[in-house]
């Protein structure tokens, strides 16, 4: 099994999160799993600009240049990706939304039904499992999590993949580890 | 009454984000003594302060956008989180969203508008709702008779926007339509979007034997 985990925190030095990922990532390795961190605030990733030349000019190719093809790329080879990323007013953050935006060339602008909804067919022959970890904000209530968890699983269904798991960073990395190893 | 709209699209001024809200612009216009004025994110996201002050300033703001896996395009969450600051202030504007999507039924849109829903109680600004609508994709190249049907509905709206200050539930309902396809619809509408859509787009570029290319295998 090959782990990617995408860092979406922002900031270096503010939360626990990167320290967390860094003490997950140990222990994944520790357990014997391939596991790759991006720490995407490192990387250049601009905003997906709907131009659909991935799925019309250069099928499954983006024509903005930069390092989220290099994401991409790792993406669709995991087996599991796990999205780890801050609540910044109650969502992912903007550096980890555009990269996932930039995703859209792993899917096929067809369209096909998937349970009574339409979305999009797939490119690849395999997706990665995807699941979440967050940080809450100060602010962070009942809502807030419920709100997200529903788009998240939306994005599973939609990016087809099937979605692991949702945890915060005030689970213990033990629980996570565990989590990792049921899906 | 004062609207700014800001389109949140990443295509900007030739967005159907920016067709569709025209339509509802030019209704709210029909109130005499209304203002509004249109604000593109793309010509700000160098510099998002501005616009961050041109939404304090307003009295009412519609923020658009096109849904981008499942919720607003990661530029458009750039500017949510830039008016973080303003959370809570006593003098923000109302606000409220309008969100489309390619795919042909509006329930896709509903999962962000809770997120919006609850983004406008945060800011602490009065909630206007949201306007959803799916099927806007490719809006230039659908047939005039359903294009000049949501373009109506846009427009209805905005002139009671412009009368009420508010987004009328039941005209929200009908712009919903179709809320989710039946089988039988879907077995028409897929192969329909695939061909007419795609399939034609890839051809006129002479990639469609290229479609289902996988690049990015190892």
């Amino acid at each position: 099994m090959n782990y990617l985990i995408l860092n979406g925190n922002p900031s270096g030095g503010k939360g626990n999160i990167d320290r967390y990922i860094e003490s997950l990532a140990d222990k994944m390795r520790s357990a014997g799993h391939n596991t790759e961190v991006i720490v995407l605030r490192n990387l250049k990733i601009r905003p997906c600009i709907g131009c659909f030349n991935c799925w019309v000019k250069t099928p499954g190719t983006c024509s903005i240049r930069d390092n989220a093809a290099e994401v991409s790329r790792k993406y669709i080879a995991a087996d599991h990706v796990i999205i780890a990323s801050p609540l910044i007013m109650g969502f992912l953050s903007s550096l980890m939304k555009n990269t996932m935006d930039r995703n859209l060339p792993l899917v096929h602008p067809h369209l096909e039904e998937i349970d009574g909804e339409v979305h999009h067919k797939k490119r690849y022959d395999k997706y990665p499992i995807i699941s979440f970890l967050l940080e809450k904000e100060a602010c962070t209530d009942e809502d807030d999590i419920a709100i997200a968890s529903d788009i998240f699983r939306r994005e599973a269904i939609n990016v087809r993949a099937s979605l692991g798991f949702i945890h915060f960073t005030e689970t213990p990395v033990q629980e996570v580890l565990h989590a990792i190893d049921v899906h | 009454m004062q609207l700014t709209f800001i389109n949140g699209s990443p295509r900007g001024k030739k967005s159907n984000t920016a067709r569709l809200m025209g339509h509802f612009l030019r209704g709210f216009m029909e109130t005499p003594g209304n203002t509004s004025e249109i604000d593109y994110l793309t010509k700000h996201r160098q510099d998002i302060n501005l616009l961050t002050e041109t939404f304090a300033m307003a009295e009412n703001v519609i923020i658009g956008f096109p849904l981008y896996v499942d919720a607003m395009p990661g530029s458009v969450k750039e500017f949510l989180e830039a008016l973080a600051p303003l959370a809570g202030k006593k003098d923000n504007p109302a606000l409220g969203f309008m969100i489309q999507c390619g795919f042909p039924e509006t329930s896709h849109n509903r999962y962000v508008a809770r997120y919006c829903e609850k983004f406008t109680q945060r800011m602490g600004c009065l909630s206007l709702g949201s306007i959803l609508k799916g099927g806007c994709e490719g809006l230039d190249v659908q047939p005039d008779f359903l294009t000049d049907k949501y373009y109506a509905f846009f427009y209805m709206l905005g002139v009671e926007f412009g009368k009420t200050g508010k987004f009328d539930p039941a005209m929200l309902e009908k712009l919903a339509r179709p809320e989710h396809l039946n089988a039988g619809n879907m077995t028409q509408i897929i192969p329909f979007i695939n061909q007419a859509l795609w399939d034609v787009q890839m051809e006129n570029n002479g990639v469609l034997d290229k479609s289902f290319d996988k690049p990015l295998n190892p």
